[in-house]
């Protein structure tokens, strides 16, 4: 069968390079691996999503999302005014398209817990402030990463489904 | 003909991901020439409309790449007999794939209109020493205009509620007139072993035309249900469960309200105008249990409640569903939760809706303090697993509609107070030197999966960078359909030995507090958030992912979303030989079950 012959050719040489991009990917629904930016190359984070406090075996809003607190785990930040006119981190939710942020508390070196996160899909992101109760940012970011749930696969136009659509 | 290379990467990620497994498609059946394969002449059907089952197209060759040839593939006219969700295609793959097992629907060809309509849950008050009949038997329910053979117990769906002062003892005579073996687990009672209904554990099955006499003891006051022990992958869907309320001689237990209604959650999966047939060897829909699409309060498609502006109404919610976890609220009515498996809280909680996993319970108080219509609702976000999006998902269950007229007596004082039930922490407090303890025992909860479907093998193993902790709805019936009990294995593992489900053997003292440290592996093939139950005992979750759980409440089932590690800690004080098991009733049905031997003093 040439089908399968080409199949698991092109398969064993492919083989390594998945098994590098799962090793790569989240251990879980909750781990969040934090990126430096080139404000602050030297930092370094991850972030776990703990569901919040509840009386259910999950934490969800009224219509099925997830609520989470944030357990951030961060080295590398130096003092924030080492960045300019600023005095602390905070950590905010941010929707995927950035429009729209949310403040979810303020992020120092060592472990730092804030909350909740409530959206299915987000960006996680630190930026330096000038104010540490900052609603809105407008400082740079030091720190972010994507949800878990952001490696959702879309398989619309995948050679699995040609056709179909 | 050529494979794309894409394609090629998926099969390369399928083979790796599966490990040592090969996938195949299955092998169809011999088919007879109508091309319909186990589904024909299927019972239950509805005698009068004259219409034919839906029909399982099964290609001629059977050559296992066939699933692979895409160009051509999609409409063609084939007729997957399952439901998919709404703008949902079924994979191209498994297009003509029919399940490795012979199909099941009770009453074997009888008419549904030979047998007599379903009846209400009746209220069987009961006290101390008390009899009861409780017979599975044959019944005709009609759901959306379609009269099925489905099961009763004494011909009601849900049974008859049994409610009981605490300390109660009653007799209960079962009698099994349906077409399956059967036993009555008692479900979070902490009664005696042999009358705990597990078939080869505690008793032997129940045949067709047998009966058992259950004594059923109540120790705790709160809210229980009672289902058989045998295939509750189709006995429990198909009508057999039911209530068992224990009340406390504590007149303030609760606190005062003006109603009470027991609902029990469940879900049918109907296509057209059948029911979806079940395995006979063994069950299907084994990778995330069979999820209805027509979703039942009491066996009704609507529930009704009227009530007065200002009511007070305690809800005690149930969930029988064979996989379904449930995010259920009253139209933004106000509502508190104050119990759940066999205790009040320590402390009762507003909630905005209650997470209800299978065999799962709560109770919980809502006013309505306004007329009008509020809607009973489940909302969950569903994931569409082809847009790689979540969609949120709003079922209607039911109406509570509300009259001008006020409340009587007026309880909105007693309700806007939060109780703290001193007495729950008391019991408690002798448990609390043993909550930091390092555990006794630790499980894993895995799975492994052989001759699945290669399309599904593919879309599975390219799927698995991001697994949502709960899965509410079934996103992929279709590959979920094609896997049975005989391609996947749900294991629950003892970390300490390696041994896994029936082959764990644990033996604890009776009086021993025995902490439980159960982890979800994300990184299985397919992992899906599993309710733990233990029968006979009961149980603190004490932690969840390292996070202390400050406020208590006893449980006999819980919820261990995928990824979690959650710390339980087991009151082992009722000896015999008690199952732990996953209430999903086809992960079960797959293996997922063990003995926890507790051993007399
Ligand atoms: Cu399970």
């Amino acid at each position: 069968m040439i089908l399968e012959k080409v199949g698991l050719s092109i398969g064993r040489r492919l083989s390594v390079a998945v098994v590098v991009t799962m090793l790569a990917g989240p251990t879980g629904p909750f781990d969040i691996p934090l990126f430096a930016t080139p404000s602050v190359p030297a930092a370094r984070g991850v972030a776990r999503l703990v569901y919040a406090s509840s009386p259910f075996g999950v934490a969800v809003t009224a219509d099925g999302r997830a609520r989470y607190d944030v357990q951030v785990t961060a080295s590398g930040l130096p003092a924030p005014e080492k960045l300019g006119a600023f005095n602390s981190y905070v950590a905010w939710e941010v929707t995927p398209d950035l429009d729209k942020w949310v403040r979810l508390g303020t992020v120092m070196n060592g472990k730092s817990t804030v909350g909740q996160a409530e959206l299915n899909k987000f960006l996680f992101v630190v930026t330096a402030e000038a104010d540490s109760t900052a609603s809105k940012h407008a400082g740079p970011t030091v720190l972010h990463g994507t949800s878990p749930s952001g490696w959702l696969q879309s398989f619309l136009t995948h050679p699995l489904f040609r056709g179909v659509y | 003909m050529r494979i794309p290379i894409a394609l090629a990467a998926l099969l390369c990620a399928a083979l790796t991901a599966a490990g040592a497994q090969k996938p195949v498609a299955p092998v169809p059946k011999p088919v007879p020439p109508s091309g319909i394969t186990g589904m024909k002449g299927m019972p239950g059907m509805q005698a009068d409309t004259g219409k034919p089952a839906p029909v399982a197209k099964v290609p001629a060759d059977t050559n296992p790449m066939d699933g692979m040839q895409m160009s051509g593939m999609g409409h063609g006219g084939m007729s997957m007999p399952i439901p998919m969700p709404p703008g949902m295609p079924m994979m191209p793959g498994l297009v003509g794939l029919v399940p490795s097992v012979s199909s099941f629907l009770p009453g074997a060809g009888v008419d549904p209109m030979s047998l007599p309509a379903v009846k209400a849950s009746s209220v069987a008050r009961l006290k101390d020493g008390d009899t009861l009949d409780l017979t599975a038997m044959l019944v005709r329910r009609t759901v959306r205009g379609h009269a099925f053979v489905m099961y009763g117990f004494n011909g009601e769906v849900p049974g008859p509620l049994i409610r009981v002062p605490q300390n109660a003892t009653i007799t209960v005579r079962f009698h099994n007139r349906i077409d399956l073996p059967s036993t009555v687990h008692w479900h979070g009672l902490r009664l005696d072993n042999k009358y705990d209904g597990v078939p080869d554990i505690t008793q032997a099955e129940v045949a067709p035309g047998g009966s058992f006499v259950y004594k059923v003891h109540f120790p705790d006051a709160g809210v229980y249900w009672y289902h058989p022990h045998v295939r509750e992958d189709i006995e429990q869907p198909m009508g057999l469960f039911g209530n068992m309320l224990v009340d406390s001689p504590d007149r303030n237990y609760y606190s005062p309200v003006n109603q009470e209604q027991a609902l029990m959650f469940d879900d049918l999966l109907v296509h057209a105008d059948s029911l979806i047939p079940f395995g006979r060897e063994s069950p299907d829909f084994a990778l995330m249990g069979r999820v209805g699409n027509v979703l039942l309060v009491n066996g009704e498609t609507h529930y009704a409640l009227n009530a007065h502006a200002g009511d007070v109404v305690r809800f005690y919610l149930t969930n029988v569903a064979n996989s379904r976890t449930y995010n259920i609220s009253f139209g933004g009515a106000q509502m508190k939760v104050v119990a759940s498996d066999q205790s009040r809280f320590e402390h009762e909680a507003w909630v905005p809706s209650v997470v209800l996993a299978p065999a799962e319970r709560y109770v919980v108080e809502v006013r309505f303090d306004h007329p009008g219509s509020y809607a009973l609702v489940n909302a969950v976000q569903a994931i569409n697993h082809y847009k790689g999006e979540f969609e949120p998902e709003v079922d209607t269950l039911g109406t509570v509609t509300v009259s001008g007229s006020a409340a009587a007596p007026d309880f909105s004082r007693q309700f806007a107070t939060l109780r703290s039930n001193a007495a729950v922490s008391r019991d408690i407090a002798p448990y609390r030197k043993y909550f930091n303890k390092p555990p006794d025992k630790k499980l894993t909860l895995t799975m492994q999966s052989t001759a699945l479907p290669l399309a599904t093998v593919q879309f599975m193993s390219i799927d698995t960078a991001y697994f949502a902790p709960v899965e509410w709805v079934d996103g992929m019936p279709d590959m979920n359909w094609l896997s049975t009990a005989k391609e996947v294995r749900w294991i629950l593992r003892d970390d300490a030995t390696g041994k896994e489900n029936m082959d764990i053997d644990w033996h604890v003292r009776q009086g021993s507090v025995v902490k439980l440290r159960i982890f979800n592996d994300p990184k299985s093939f397919h992992p899906m958030q599993h309710p733990i139950h233990l029968h006979g005992q009961r149980m603190l979750v004490v932690s969840r992912d390292g996070v202390p759980n400050t406020n208590l409440v006893w449980k006999d089932t819980a919820l261990i979303p995928v990824g979690s590690t959650v710390d339980l800690l087991i009151d082992a004080s009722n000896p015999g030989a008690w199952l732990l098991h996953c209430h999903i009733a086809e992960h079960m049905g797959a293996g997922m079950m063990a003995v926890m031997h507790v051993d007399p003093r």
